[in-house]
């Protein structure tokens, strides 16, 4: 078992003749992904990677009435448009990688994914993998065999570096992933941590999740919540970043997009929190492996 | 980018948000001459800062004369608010107030959307404001209307949206004694990366660390400018008052590492971080400028295994760097991810012909560690 992406997965790419794109194809393809065909607008009738590009996604869906999923690799000025159009045909999960969305895009078509149940995961997600089953984007680069083995411990992060990172410390210890999700480090995120939280605790292979969070937000207190109120209940070990952060004046961002300095937000406060209800703060980030390691 | 309150009020008044009558003085402009032209005798002269708590810090003063004024500006341009540089000076008229209110509409990370604020009590931090006393609306950007009966809800809807603000706050919105709205102050922060979309915004440098910006900053925030702004950044660069030069990748990383840098005992002289796979040159130019800042006494260059970021790429740009810098200070390298093998053979090739003192560590040693490495190479 696994979360987001099983052996019936079948991925379409926005922007697959692109450069980023064309990679991400690659990637997947190699690591057993089922990329079926890319959408580019006026591209269509061309191939990348042996797989045929079409003009917009209702074409696509002629030939591939199955896709499951869209992984999204346009610029951020034609993100919205995409992600949209995805929506409008019913894709169930659309990762979208692209970076420096505007926030206002972001909001518009998160708001008209919500609407009809369909789960975006970013913008700025680099995407997620479940270890032996599939990759969505480019998690875990070339280095996908050496960093990632199937395993119980679920792995999320506010950065594309760092799951990649915790990712290999876990399996450096010996331990292996169920999945690793890069949640993306904008100020507003598709998919939260408390959403794949809920995934995590149904799922069976997962015994335990580690979170790599960052100061700013107020994603880390829905999991405080969700465990007050018992909706997770598994192991749980947490990093948050930016601790020097209050060397900065409120209002200023030191990191991603979403990592704004603010009242109420610090990575003190946040561990502090976190800690009250049970989970494991770690002081550094490989720490973590150390926390989680008795639960694997 | 947080606007100062001159600038929001500009925008405020493009919506159709009345604003007292007021002018902008900067710093060796005559005041005395701007408060004769404004032609109204009782003002109020404000400090613009980016960031607030202006009134309990002497920021804002009231004045009744030409001489009057002058002094007051004078003193103002002199006296820094929390640290906040005073980029200007804004003179104008004083209301006749009847009731201070409060509105704004900012981004709510739980709802994904944005939601009004609105609170019959205005005047001080909204933090300070009793919960019960302060109405919350949900929006959704789709929305063209509100439909809410608050003053200025529509008005500061449309500049919200139009504008690509992440927050827009009026605190006070006066009612005046004759009855009329007036937006007292203007808090407004735009989203740098709808950028594209506002040929307009060419507002001018500024910086939140209370200080103009370094030329440095300025230089950095360059690199990143231009058509290609979103394909690999090397825009960022914070200047701090340590000795410790920053080269990190990754924005999750740069933020655990600061962490552990700070942790191991050192100080950072710049928080820096590319990412998304910039190309040689970029990296060579934000490198260039890291380590130009005078006094530096080691040099961290730490990421995280990367996804795609290439690592022969960007170390080429740091290697270019090197090689014209010629460090003397000690050098600690963690990386790894694509291309590991071909960047850290660069990076060896220019310690050799540069005799750097340099060590450099793969994803089997942890980042954490190798600050602490970097802290016993610059104790020797």
């Amino acid at each position: 078992m696994s979360i987001l992406i099983d052996h019936n997965t079948k991925v379409l790419i926005q922007g697959m003749t692109g450069k980023e794109g064309a990679k991400a194809a690659t990637a997947m393809l190699e690591y057993g992904t089922k990329v079926v065909c890319g959408v580019t607008p006026g591209k269509g009738g061309q191939e990348v990677e042996g797989k045929p590009i079409f003009n917009s996604l209702k074409e696509a869906f002629v030939r591939f009435p199955d896709i499951t999923t869209s992984a999204i690799y346009v610029p951020p000025f034609a993100a919205k448009a995409a992600v949209l159009e995805a929506i409008e045909n019913n894709i169930p999960t659309i990762n979208v990688i692209v970076e420096r969305i505007p926030i206002r895009d972001t909001a518009y078509f998160l708001a008209a994914a919500r609407e009809k149940n369909i789960r975006v995961i970013g913008p700025s997600s680099l995407g997620y993998i479940a270890p032996g089953i599939g990759r969505i984007g480019v998690v875990g680069g070339p280095l996908v065999q050496e960093i990632f083995q199937p395993g119980s411990i679920g792995v999320i992060s506010r950065s594309g570096g760092m799951t990649n990172e915790l990712s290999w410390q876990i399996r450096k210890a010996g331990m292996g992933q169920s999945a690793a999700v890069h949640v993306g480090g904008d100020l507003l995120m598709g998919t939260t941590y408390g959403d794949l939280l809920k995934l995590f605790q149904e799922d069976a292979q997962t015994k335990a999740v580690v979170i790599f969070g960052e100061h700013g937000g107020w994603y880390e207190f829905e999991v405080v919540e969700m465990i007050k109120n018992k909706q997770f209940t598994k192991p749980l070990a947490v990093y948050v970043g930016g601790k020097f952060a209050h060397l900065f004046p409120e209002g200023m961002t030191v990191g991603h997009a979403g990592a704004i300095v603010g009242r109420g937000q610090s990575a003190e406060e946040k561990s502090r929190t976190l800690a009250d209800v049970g989970v494991m703060v770690a002081e550094r980030y490989e720490d973590l492996v150390t926390l989680i390691q008795p639960f694997a | 980018m947080n606007l100062y309150e001159f600038e929001g009020k500009q925008l405020f008044e493009k919506y159709g948000i009345a604003v007292p009558r007021g002018c902008v003085v900067r710093r060796g402009d005559d005041a005395a001459h701007a408060y004769q032209e404004l032609d109204v005798k009782d003002v109020v002269v404000k400090s613009q800062v980016l960031s607030g708590k202006r009134g309990k810090n002497n920021g804002i003063k009231f004045c009744s004369s030409a001489d009057e004024v002058a002094r007051v500006a004078a003193e103002l341009f002199d006296s820094p608010i929390r640290g906040q540089y005073v980029a200007a000076v804004r003179i104008e008229e004083k209301l006749e107030i009847a009731k201070e209110h409060y509105v704004s509409i900012i981004y709510d990370t739980r709802t994904k959307q944005p939601v009004l604020v609105y609170s019959a009590r205005g005047g001080m931090d909204i933090e300070d404001v009793p919960e019960s006393e302060i109405q919350k609306y949900a929006l959704d950007v789709r929305q063209e209307k509100i439909g809410l009966d608050i003053p200025y809800a529509e008005e500061l809807w449309r500049c919200f949206l139009q504008e690509d603000a992440r927050l827009v706050e009026i605190n006070p919105l006066v009612q005046t004694v004759d009855g009329r709205y007036v937006a007292a102050d203007a808090k407004i922060a735009i989203d740098e990366d709808a950028g594209f979309r506002h040929k307009e915004w060419t507002f001018e440098p500024r910086t939140l660390m209370g200080r103009l910006p370094t030329e440095r900053e300025e230089m950095v925030k360059a690199i990143d400018a231009g058509e290609a702004y979103y394909r690999g950044t090397a825009g960022k660069y914070i200047e701090m008052d340590g000795d410790i030069a920053i080269l990190f990748s990754g924005g999750g990383a740069s933020i655990a590492n600061m962490d552990a840098l700070i942790k191991a005992g050192l100080k950072p002289a710049n928080y820096t971080e590319y990412s998304g796979n910039p190309p040689r040159e970029k990296v060579h130019a934000l490198a260039k400028i890291v380590l130009s800042k005078p006094g530096l006494k080691g040099l961290w260059i730490c990421g995280g295994v990367a996804n795609f970021t290439n690592i022969e790429e960007t170390f080429h740009g740091i290697v270019d760097a090197l090689d014209e810098i010629k460090p003397t200070y000690p050098i600690v390298v963690r990386r790894a991810g694509p291309y590991e093998a071909e960047g850290m053979e660069l990076m060896r090739a220019c310690a050799e012909r540069n005799n750097l003192r340099i060590k450099l560590f793969g994803k089997e040693e942890s980042m954490s560690d190798t600050a602490r490495v970097l802290v016993e190479m610059v104790k020797n």
